[in-house]
């Protein structure tokens, strides 16, 4: 059970992930930088925490303004740059960060235990979950309402004007312009709130692991985190969390039996997937014929 | 700082810039992908790395020289080069470019895999030639290995210099490269030249991969990430779509690596490369040899 669990708790942190990264990508930006918030998120709400005794909720919503903050001051000037230079600005960002917390010590000694991050070793010890008397179905459920909160505020920004803004500035940049669009602006902004997601989750990472280290916020996470997206789709926020269920809960553990095996099958399946769905696992075209499906009355012709 | 200091750091830097060739060589890769189909293809240095192995497997079944490898990693790589054309790029709509970056980091996991799944992980030593050998020019010595390694990479960027630029193939691939619908119509086939641009940068890719082998000594399928964020960087502060430019950013940033790896340790080297990364992007996006604006 508490494997399931564990699962469920993985899916939660990572669509945060990939939510984060969906928000840039409406704009037809390419971040890799998500994992370098995620870090930022990880490291500050667990300091927080940790040595600050602060309770979760302030502390992952100031690792969360923060990470938001970073992401802001990063976005003025990697976002006057397009297409491969942004993608090796933001790999080169997170890089940056990951390496920033590899040399980055900052401990205080605490009866026999020193507590804080200590450069490659990492940051163990982040113990509030336990220590406050979280049994692992509150740290799911707490992770879950996160999620869906983020989840219906992205809806509901879909919805709005501002979503229109923002798949505008996506589809096609130059006409955006020209209707009084700033793209700057646009764009900024939603790697602002790209920054603040993935600060949020790697706040919640940071708790329910209890140690983390630099390692674990290198490119790979940052591919994983566009990968979801794009391999869901972005023509709704289903879409990542159903590419977050098929990569995390089908490639890596549902293919677990089959040993060395799963790797080789993984980048495979990644290729294959793009191949034959080259617009993510939940298109538009899907999601209007799902629609349809459940809501046969109100049936519009030529939609 | 002494002078047995100065002597040191000089000659760290030197042994950067010799090894800067090998990011030169990936540079120049990504930026022949990106100038002729606008895609990014990020499995790049990791072809690299898998073609250097499989010259490693050939070395294995034939008793051949040494010297051989480097054709048999080239050969490799160029075969790779067309699989990855294939795999990721034929049967994908040009107008999704996200699609194409997600196929080659599938393919960079895959390949990472590969390579991972027949070598059980071990590191595999890579033979170099001339390692014996070091030139002593005054209080500075030049590794062989070393000097080998540049010797090459400057002989396959001349050789792809006079193809890009002396030939009709290279005429066609710059023709793509500037203007696809025109040369289309001109009677160029564009998926040839792409093809044909694939398998160009994986035999570059596949002599990158073998000379990192001999430079390092050996092989390892960890190689494959730096190698990814190098290239591209060296793409970047070279100018995208330049290849002098890539040229001259992969010595620059070998020999400024090995500096700030002499000056402030191995933990915190990639650190200012990052730094000057990002200098480059806020005061001169375009590369060290930005093209004049205002161009199509």
């Amino acid at each position: 059970m508490d494997f399931y669990l564990g699962l469920i708790q993985i899916i939660g942190v990572h669509t945060l992930l990939g939510l984060s990264a969906y928000c840039v990508l409406l704009t037809g930006q390419v971040s890799l930088a998500q994992a370098g918030f995620f870090a930022i998120g990880a490291y500050l709400a667990g300091m927080l925490t940790v040595l600050a005794q602060w309770p979760l909720i302030p502390a992952l919503a100031l690792a969360g303004v923060v990470s938001a903050a970073v992401a802001c001051a990063i976005g003025f000037p990697a976002l006057r740059v397009k297409g491969l230079m942004l993608v090796v600005a933001t790999v080169a960002f997170g890089e940056a960060v990951r390496l920033f917390f590899f040399n980055f010590t900052y401990q205080i000694q605490a009866g026999a235990l020193h507590l804080g991050p200590h450069g490659a070793e990492g940051f163990r010890q982040i113990r509030y979950f336990p220590e406050n008397g979280w049994s692992t179905l509150d740290v799911v459920l707490f992770i879950w309402v996160v999620v869906a909160l983020v989840m219906a505020g992205l809806w509901w920004l879909d919805r709005s004007r501002v979503g229109a803004v923002l798949r505008a500035v996506g589809e096609d940049e130059l006409a955006a312009q020209s209707v009084g669009i700033n793209i700057t602006a646009v764009k900024v902004s939603a790697m602002t709130v790209g920054g603040f997601i993935a600060g949020i989750g790697g706040g919640i990472f940071a708790h329910y692991t209890t140690h983390i280290e630099h390692a674990q916020f290198g490119v790979v996470l940052a591919t994983f985190a566009i990968a979801y997206p794009i391999l869901g789709g972005l023509s709704n926020v289903f879409g990542t969390l159903l590419a977050v269920i098929f990569i995390q809960g089908f490639l890596i553990e549902g293919l677990r039996f089959m040993g060395d095996w799963r790797n080789l099958l993984f980048g495979g399946l990644i290729v294959l997937a793009m191949n034959v769905r080259p617009r993510g696992l939940l298109d538009a075209g899907t999601t209007r014929a799902l629609k349809r499906l459940f809501s046969p009355g109100r049936e519009q012709s030529g939609a | 700082m002494d002078l047995l200091d100065l002597i040191d750091a000089v000659q760290s830097v030197a042994d950067g810039v010799l090894f800067g060739a090998t990011y030169a060589l990936l540079g120049i890769g990504f930026t022949m992908i990106f100038g002729v189909m606008h895609k990014i293809n990020l499995s790049y240095a990791a072809a690299s790395i898998g073609a250097a192995y499989a010259s490693l497997l050939v070395m294995a079944v034939l008793p051949v020289p040494p010297v051989l490898a480097y054709v048999a990693a080239a050969a490799a790589g160029g075969v790779i080069g067309g699989l990855v054309y294939l795999i990721g790029f034929r049967f994908i709509p040009l107008a999704n470019p996200l699609a194409t970056l997600m196929s080659t980091v599938g393919l960079l996991l895959l390949i990472d895999e590969i390579i991972v799944h027949m070598t059980d992980g071990v590191p595999l030593n890579y033979p170099a030639l001339f390692s014996d050998v070091i030139v002593h020019v005054g209080p500075f010595g030049l590794r062989g290995d070393l000097m080998f390694v540049f010797a090459l990479g400057c002989i396959c960027m001349v050789l792809l210099l006079l193809l890009l630029y002396r030939s009709r193939l290279g005429l066609a691939t710059r023709a793509v490269s500037q203007q696809p619908t025109a040369s289309l119509l001109c009677g160029i086939s564009t998926t040839r030249v792409n093809v044909l641009t694939f398998v160009i940068t994986g035999v570059l890719g596949g002599i990158a991969g073998a000379m990192t082998g001999a430079a390092i000594g050996m092989l390892s399928p960890l190689l494959s990430l730096p190698l990814t964020v190098k290239g591209l960087i060296v793409t970047v502060i070279g100018g995208l779509g330049s290849i002098p430019g890539a040229i001259v950013a992969g010595l620059i940033v070998g020999g400024l690596e090995n500096a700030f790896q002499f000056f402030r340790g191995v933990s915190e080297r990639d650190l200012y490369i990052m730094l000057l990364l990002f200098a480059f992007l806020v005061f001169r996006p375009g590369g060290i040899f930005a093209r004049p604006a205002g161009r199509d």
